[in-house]
C-alpha cells in the first residue's frame, strides 16, 4: 500500500493533467454534439474517460520491466483475439473489426497498436542492429507488423492498417535502420501502388479522388469535406459560442461526435479552440520527447516512447488534416477528443506507459 | 561495427528528423487552419449561412370583400401547398413518382410546376403543388419523413361564398404572366369585376421570412421576417340575400336583375344569369372548360347587367310621357282613339292589343300600355330632342357605375342614324323609338338607373362601392311632371287592368313599375295577316324578351329594380313577378335595416 503511494507520489502529474486536460475537451465537444441525441451517449462517453484515466494510472503504476518482459506475450494473445475477432467477430462500419464482451464492443486492432510498438522495441532493445545491410535479421520485425497488418486488412479497415505501417515504419527509421532500406521498400510500394489501387474499394478510391478536387462532387463523397471546412472556416477567430454551431446542430457536418469532432470545435471555438488543441497536443509531444530523450541508451523505452507519442501525435495530425480537406477521409478519431471507443482506451494505455516511463526516470536515475 | 554509443547517437539523429517532420505537419495543419478560419472567414461564413437560411416569400392575404351588411362575398380559404428545396430540384422527378399513391400530379400541376422551377425568384423554395385537400395532407404526414426537403406550407387563397350567383360582378383572381416582379409570380392578380378594378387595395404588400433549416431539410425556426401586410377589405353596397335569393329565382332563365338604392345609388343586386363559378376560375379555370364557356351560345361570361343590350320596350314609355307633358307641354288628358294600329305614311304600326284599347287618356296608356297612343305622341316628338331629354335618365349615356365594362346601348338619333346607317332619318322610325324599339338599346343598369331617377328626382349615380354618403342633384325635370309618371307606374301594378296587376303587393309598402317587352324580330305583314305567333310557337332564339322595371315603396322610393328575363314573352308574365317577390323579400328584410 506504501508502495502504491509512492509510487502515485511520483507520477508526473503535469503531464497527466495535461492529458486529462484534452479529454475534457473531449467532453465539452461531446455534450454539445451529442445535445440532440439521447442523454446516455453522453454519459457512455464520460464513464468511458473515467475508465481510461483509471487505466492510465494502472498502467503507469506497473513498472516498465514487466511490459518489457511481457511485451511478446501481450502481443500473442492480441493477435489471437484480433484473429478472433477478424473471423467471428461483430460486424459494424462495414468491416468484421469488434468483439463482444458482455455488452461492450472491443476492437482487438486498435489494442494491438500498442502491442505491436511494444513488441518491436522490444526487438530493437535486445537485436541491436549491428549491420543494417543484414536484412535476414529484419525478418521477424517485419513479421511482428504484416502478421496484425494483415488481419486488420481483412476486416477490411485500410484505415487502421495504414496507420499501423506508418507508425511501424518511424519505428524501424528511429531504430536506425539503414536507408537504403527504406529506399527499397519505397521502390517496391512504387511497383505495387498500381495493384493496391485496384484492391482498393470504389467508396475509398473515391475518397481519395474528392480530396483533390471536393467540388467535383459537392453531393457524394466530397460533401463531407465541404461541409467539414464550411464549419471550420465559418467559426472564424473566435467561434459561434459552445452550442450555437449552425453546420453542427442543423446536421450539415457528418459524424459531428466522431471524425468530425475537430470541425466542431473550429465551428464553436474558432481559430483559438483549434489553436489551443493543437498547441496542447505539441506540448504533450514535447514533453514526451523531453522523457524519452532522458533514456539515452535505454533503447527500449526510448523507441517505446517515440513509437506510442508518434501513434497519438499523426493520429490527431491525420485527423485534422482530414476533416480540413488536406488528407482522404478514412475513418481515424481525434485521440482523446472524439467520442470514445477502443481507440481512446489504447491512447490512454500509451500515456500510462510514458508515465510508467517518467516514474522510472525519477526512481532509477 | 556500430557500438552501442553510435547507436544511441544515431537514435538521436533520427529522432531529429522524427520532431523536424512532426513540425512540418504541424505547421501546414496551422497554415490551413489559418487560411480557413481567419482568411477565408467571410467566405465560409457566407456558405454556412447559405446552407442553413432559407428564405421565403410570405404572400399577403387578400382583402376582404363585404356586401352592405357585412356579410362577406369574397374571401379566403386556406391553401395547403407543396414545397420543395429549390436548391434541391434533381429530386422532384423521383419524389413524383414516389409520391403517386399519395398525391397525384395532373397535367395541369405538372404545367404549373414546370413553369414555377423556372421562375427563379427571391424564394428558395418552389411550390410543387397547390390545394392538397385533408386526405393527401393526413397521408402524406404519415410518410413525411420519408421525403426530406418537401415541406407543406399553408397559404390563404380566395374563395367565394357561392360559385355563381356573385362571379360577374366580384370577378375572380387568377396568376398574371406578365409581371416584372418575378417574386409576385404567385400570388393571385384580380382579373375581372371589383377584384380587378379594386386590386391595388385588396392585394396587399408582400414580405418574406428567413428561416432556419437543417440538412434534412427540416425548417428549425424563424430567423427573421418582414410580415406581409394583408390587403384592405372592401365593403360593397350590394345586398348578399337580395342577389342570392333572386338567383333561386332565375332557373333555367337566362337574364339580369339590377336594383339601386334610390337615396344613395347602391347598387344592392347585380345579377346576370347564366353564370360561371368564379372559385373555379380562381383556382385556375382549364383551357377546355374556358372554351366551352366562351362559345357557349347562352353567354354565361357576358355580366348581361352592364353589358347586356335589350331594346327597353314600353317601359321607355315612361320618358316618352315625361317628355311630351315637360317639353311639349302635352294635356295629359288628351285622347286618343287606340283601334289596334295606327296609319302613319304608308304603314300601319300595330298596338299589342289586336283589338284596340279605344278611347284611352295618356295615363291609361301607360297603364295598358297602349301603342298606339304613343305613335300619336311620336307625331308630336322631335326624335333629336327626345334623344336629348333621355340622357336624363342615363340612356344612350354611362351611368358611371365605378366599374369597367359598361355599355351605354344606343339612344337613336338623326345624326346616329347617318353616322352609323348612312340614312335620313325617317319619321315613321321616331314612332317604334317612342315604345322603346327599333334602333333603341340600352343595359338593364340603365333601365334601372332610369328608374331609380324617375322616383326619386335626382341625378343617381350607381355605386358598387360603398361609402357613407352620396348627394344627389336634382333633375331638372318638374315635380308635377315626376308626380304624374309616378302616379301612372303606381295605376300599372296597382289598379285593376294595369299590365302588372297581377304582380301587386299588397300591404303598406307598393310596389310601383312599367312593364315591357323587348322585341327581338320584326314582325312582317305576311305574319300580321296570318295572326301574331304568340311567343311559345317560336324559337327560343327569336322570342320576345321578359321586362320589368320598378321601384317600391311608392311614396317613398327606396328600391328600384329591373328584371329581364330573355326569350320569356311579355313583361308582364316573367318579368313583373319576379320583381314583385325580389322586391317583397328585399322590402320585408332591408327596407328599415340600416
Amino acid at each position: 500500500m506504501n508502495e502504491i503511494f509512492l509510487k502515485l507520489k511520483n507520477l508526473n502529474w503535469l503531464y497527466f493533467f495535461l492529458v486529462s486536460f484534452l479529454s475534457f475537451v473531449g467532453i465539452v465537444m461531446i455534450y454539445s454534439a451529442t445535445s440532440a441525441m439521447e442523454m446516455n451517449v453522453f454519459f457512455n462517453h464520460i464513464t468511458k474517460v473515467f475508465f481510461g484515466l483509471i487505466i492510465m494510472i494502472i498502467v503507469s503504476l506497473i513498472d516498465m520491466d514487466f511490459w518489457k518482459k511481457n511485451a511478446f506475450y501481450f502481443y500473442l494473445i492480441f493477435l489471437i483475439l484480433l484473429v478472433w475477432a477478424s473471423f467471428y467477430g461483430h460486424i459494424g462500419k462495414g468491416s468484421r473489426r469488434w468483439i463482444e464482451i458482455s455488452g461492450f464492443y472491443f476492437q482487438p486492432s486498435e489494442f494491438m497498436k500498442i502491442f505491436i510498438i511494444l513488441s518491436l522495441a522490444k526487438f530493437f532493445d535486445e537485436k541491436k542492429i549491428k549491420d543494417p545491410s543484414d536484412y535476414f535479421f529484419l525478418v521477424l520485425p517485419i513479421l511482428i507488423v504484416l502478421l496484425p497488418v494483415g488481419l486488420i486488412l481483412r476486416q477490411p479497415d485500410l484505415g487502421t492498417a495504414a496507420i499501423i505501417l506508418f507508425i511501424c515504419f518511424l519505428i524501424f527509421f528511429i531504430a536506425g535502420l539503414s536507408w537504403k532500406f527504406f529506399a527499397s521498400i519505397g521502390f517496391v510500394m512504387l511497383m505495387i501502388a498500381p495493384y493496391l489501387w485496384s484492391l482498393l474499394k470504389n467508396y475509398q478510391k473515391q475518397r481519395i479522388l474528392t480530396l483533390f478536387n471536393p467540388e467535383n462532387d459537392p453531393l457524394g463523397s466530397g460533401y463531407h469535406i465541404i461541409q467539414s471546412q464550411i464549419a471550420i472556416g465559418s467559426g472564424g477567430v473566435f467561434g459561434k459560442g459552445w452550442m450555437k454551431g449552425t453546420q453542427s446542430h442543423l446536421d450539415f457536418l457528418p459524424e459531428k461526435h466522431t471524425d468530425f469532432i475537430f470541425s466542431m470545435l473550429g465551428e464553436e471555438f474558432g481559430f483559438l479552440g483549434t489553436l489551443s488543441v493543437v498547441g496542447l497536443i505539441i506540448v504533450i509531444t514535447s514533453i514526451t520527447y523531453n522523457i524519452a530523450n532522458k533514456f539515452n541508451r535505454d533503447f527500449f523505452n526510448r523507441v517505446l516512447a517515440y513509437g506510442l507519442i508518434s501513434n497519438f501525435f499523426f493520429a490527431a495530425m491525420i485527423n485534422m488534416s482530414m476533416v480540413i480537406g488536406l488528407l482522404p477521409v478514412v475513418g481515424l478519431p481525434l485521440p482523446l477528443v472524439s467520442y470514445g471507443g477502443s481507440s481512446m482506451i489504447t491512447y490512454f494505455i500509451g500515456f500510462g506507459l510514458i508515465l510508467s516511463m517518467d516514474r522510472k526516470l525519477k526512481t532509477n536515475y | 561495427m556500430i557500438d552501442s554509443k553510435d547507436n544511441s547517437q544515431l537514435l538521436r539523429k533520427r529522432s531529429f528528423v522524427l520532431g523536424g517532420l512532426k513540425t512540418l505537419f504541424t505547421l501546414i495543419v496551422f497554415g490551413k487552419l489559418y487560411h480557413l478560419q481567419i482568411l477565408d472567414k467571410l467566405k465560409y461564413g457566407k456558405l454556412s449561412d447559405l446552407n442553413r437560411i432559407k428564405v421565403k416569400i410570405l404572400y399577403p392575404e387578400r382583402g376582404i370583400i363585404y356586401d352592405l351588411y357585412n356579410n362577406p362575398i369574397a374571401l379566403n380559404k386556406a391553401d395547403f401547398q407543396l414545397n420543395i428545396f429549390r436548391e434541391k430540384v434533381d429530386l422532384i422527378n423521383d419524389y413524383i413518382s414516389s409520391l403517386s399513391n399519395v398525391i397525384k400530379f395532373s397535367e395541369q400541376d405538372l404545367a404549373d410546376l414546370k413553369e414555377n422551377i423556372k421562375n427563379k425568384d427571391l424564394s428558395d423554395f418552389i411550390i410543387m403543388k397547390k390545394n392538397l385537400d385533408w386526405s393527401q395532407l393526413e397521408r402524406f404526414e404519415l410518410i413525411s419523413n420519408n421525403f426530406p426537403f418537401l415541406i407543406i406550407n399553408q397559404e390563404r387563397a380566395r374563395s367565394y361564398k357561392n360559385n355563381f350567383i356573385f362571379s360577374h360582378v366580384i370577378g375572380y383572381v387568377g396568376y398574371r404572366k406578365d409581371l416584372k416582379d418575378k417574386k409576385l409570380n404567385n400570388l393571385k392578380f384580380g382579373i375581372s369585376g371589383i377584384e380587378k378594378l379594386f386590386d391595388k387595395k385588396l392585394l396587399g404588400k408582400d414580405g418574406w421570412i428567413k428561416l432556419e433549416t437543417n440538412s434534412k431539410g427540416r425548417i428549425k425556426k424563424e430567423l427573421n421576417k418582414k410580415i406581409s401586410i394583408p390587403g384592405e377589405n372592401l365593403k360593397t353596397n350590394l345586398i348578399a340575400p337580395i342577389q342570392e335569393y333572386a338567383y333561386s329565382l332565375f332557373k333555367d332563365i337566362n337574364g339580369a336583375v339590377v336594383m339601386i338604392d334610390c337615396e344613395n345609388g347602391g347598387v344592392n343586386c347585380l345579377l346576370s344569369t347564366p353564370s360561371f363559378n368564379n372559385n373555379e376560375f380562381s383556382d385556375g379555370v382549364t383551357a377546355e372548360k374556358w372554351k366551352l364557356l366562351v362559345n357557349d351560345e347562352s353567354k354565361p361570361l357576358l355580366n348581361r347587367c352592364i353589358a347586356g343590350l335589350y331594346a327597353p320596350g314600353s317601359t321607355f314609355k315612361l320618358i316618352t310621357a315625361l317628355y311630351v307633358l315637360e317639353h311639349l307641354n302635352f294635356n295629359p288628358n288628351t285622347k286618343y282613339f287606340c283601334s289596334g294600329f295606327t296609319e302613319f305614311g304608308d304603314r300601319n304600326f300595330h298596338c299589342w292589343k289586336e283589338e284596340g284599347h279605344g278611347l284611352i287618356d295618356l295615363k291609361d296608356a301607360i297603364k295598358k300600355s297602349c301603342d298606339c297612343y304613343f305613335y300619336n305622341l311620336a307625331k308630336l316628338i322631335d326624335v333629336d330632342s327626345l334623344s336629348e331629354f333621355s340622357k336624363n335618365f342615363s340612356l344612350g349615356v354611362s351611368t358611371r357605375i365605378d366599374i369597367p365594362n359598361e355599355l351605354i346601348g344606343i339612344m337613336p338619333n338623326r345624326k346616329w342614324k347617318k353616322k352609323n346607317k348612312g340614312e335620313r332619318w325617317q319619321k315613321g322610325e321616331t314612332l317604334i323609338t317612342v315604345i322603346g324599339q327599333g334602333f333603341m338599346l340600352a343595359t338593364p343598369l340603365q333601365i334601372t338607373n332610369m328608374t331609380a331617377t324617375l322616383a326619386s328626382g335626382k341625378k343617381i349615380k350607381p355605386k358598387i362601392l360603398y361609402s357613407p354618403d352620396n348627394i344627389f342633384e336634382n333633375t331638372e325635370v318638374s315635380m308635377k311632371n315626376l308626380a304624374f309618371v309616378r302616379n301612372a307606374m303606381y295605376s300599372v301594378v296597382n289598379e285593376y287592368e294595369g299590365t302588372a296587376y297581377s304582380s301587386r303587393i299588397s300591404g303598406k309598402y307598393k310596389l310601383v313599375g312599367k312593364t315591357g317587352t323587348s322585341q327581338v324580330r320584326k314582325i312582317s305583314k305576311e305574319e300580321r295577316e296570318l295572326g301574331v305567333l304568340k311567343n311559345e310557337e317560336i324559337v327560343y332564339k327569336l322570342r320576345d324578351h321578359s321586362i320589368f322595371t320598378g321601384f317600391a315603396p311608392h311614396n317613398n322610393p327606396k328600391f328600384a329594380i329591373t328584371v329581364i328575363a330573355e326569350h320569356m314573352g311579355s313583361g308582364s308574365k316573367v318579368a313583373a313577378p319576379i320583381a314583385k317577390k325580389v322586391m317583397k323579400f328585399s322590402l320585408k328584410n332591408f327596407l328599415k335595416k340600416q
